[in-house]
């Protein structure tokens, strides 16, 4: 279990893949020894990467159906 | 037809990403219930040490009557552990817990639908969810999203770059040492049963 947070030359390709949406989080968080999420968030700015955003491509008839789901007097 | 809605946070990161960003008050922007598991608020505010946890103890206390923290089996038998060993680590007790609220059967009532709030896909693999037409998996960004296209907030994207700035700001660096007795307090008085 970490001790501290600190950003190692090993944490970022695991980093990188889990900001491109290559690794998922609790596989990182497996491989960071233990990090929680929101140690991962602050690993991610000290590295200079973004949080993962997955494309609203794919993703587009969920997001339109909870649109739905939530406010349906305004409709999707 | 319209249908009542259940929105379960069910696992760590959307809160914390949603407090890192000041904004998880875009969970109550949507008129459905919110359930959050007992270990997974436990969790976040662990987590969250760095990034506030005060803040999210303050958003569930303020909201309580709207937030419903869901017991599980999972944290029951965790919190009666930590009787013996208080420092007691549980790294997958959120996940378990999640795992147990969405499997439940009569979790959601009569109509009901539920989307579930979640940012780890993998979690969402190990959970057999019985009537998949009655849920959805979203991630916080897709949450968001909806919200944008309603324009009930002005960017979702927005909301992410604030959560990944946040760990620059000192100012909203607090630390969470486990003899911080008030907020340890404060998380048991909120995942404890009332009878």
């Amino acid at each position: 279990m970490r001790q501290e947070i600190k950003l190692t030359p090993d944490d970022v390709p695991l980093l990188e893949a889990y900001s491109t949406g290559k690794m998922d989080a609790i596989t990182l968080r497996t491989r960071l020894d233990g990090a929680t999420f929101g140690e991962v968030l602050m690993l991610l700015r000290e590295a200079g990467l973004p949080l993962p955003k997955a494309p609203v491509e794919g993703r587009e008839v969920d997001i339109a159906r909870a649109r739905q789901w939530l406010f349906p007097e305004h409709g999707a | 037809m319209a249908h009542s809605i259940a929105l379960f946070v069910v696992d760590t990161g959307p809160l914390i990403t949603l407090a890192a960003a000041q904004s998880l008050d875009y969970l109550l922007f949507v008129r459905a219930r919110l359930i959050i598991p007992d270990a997974v608020l436990h969790e976040a505010t662990r987590d969250a040490a760095r990034l506030g946890a005060q803040d999210i103890i303050d958003w569930v206390k303020a909201n309580r009557a709207t937030i419903e923290i869901a017991p599980t089996r999972a944290y029951e038998i965790y919190d009666l552990a930590r009787m013996n060993k208080p420092h007691l680590r549980e790294p997958n007790l959120g996940e378990r817990a999640a795992v147990e609220v969405i499997e439940e059967p009569d979790r959601l009532i009569g109509n009901e639908r539920g989307i579930l709030l979640c940012e780890e896909s993998a979690l969402l693999r190990r959970v057999v969810v019985q009537d998949k037409a009655k849920i959805i998996e979203l991630s916080t960004l897709d949450f968001l999203r909806v919200l944008e296209l309603q324009q009930y907030i002005q960017s979702a994207e927005q909301v992410f770059e604030l959560a990944a700035q946040a760990g620059r700001s000192v100012s909203r660096v607090e630390k969470l040492s486990i003899q911080d007795h008030p907020t340890r307090d404060a998380i048991i008085d909120l995942v404890r049963k009332r009878e």
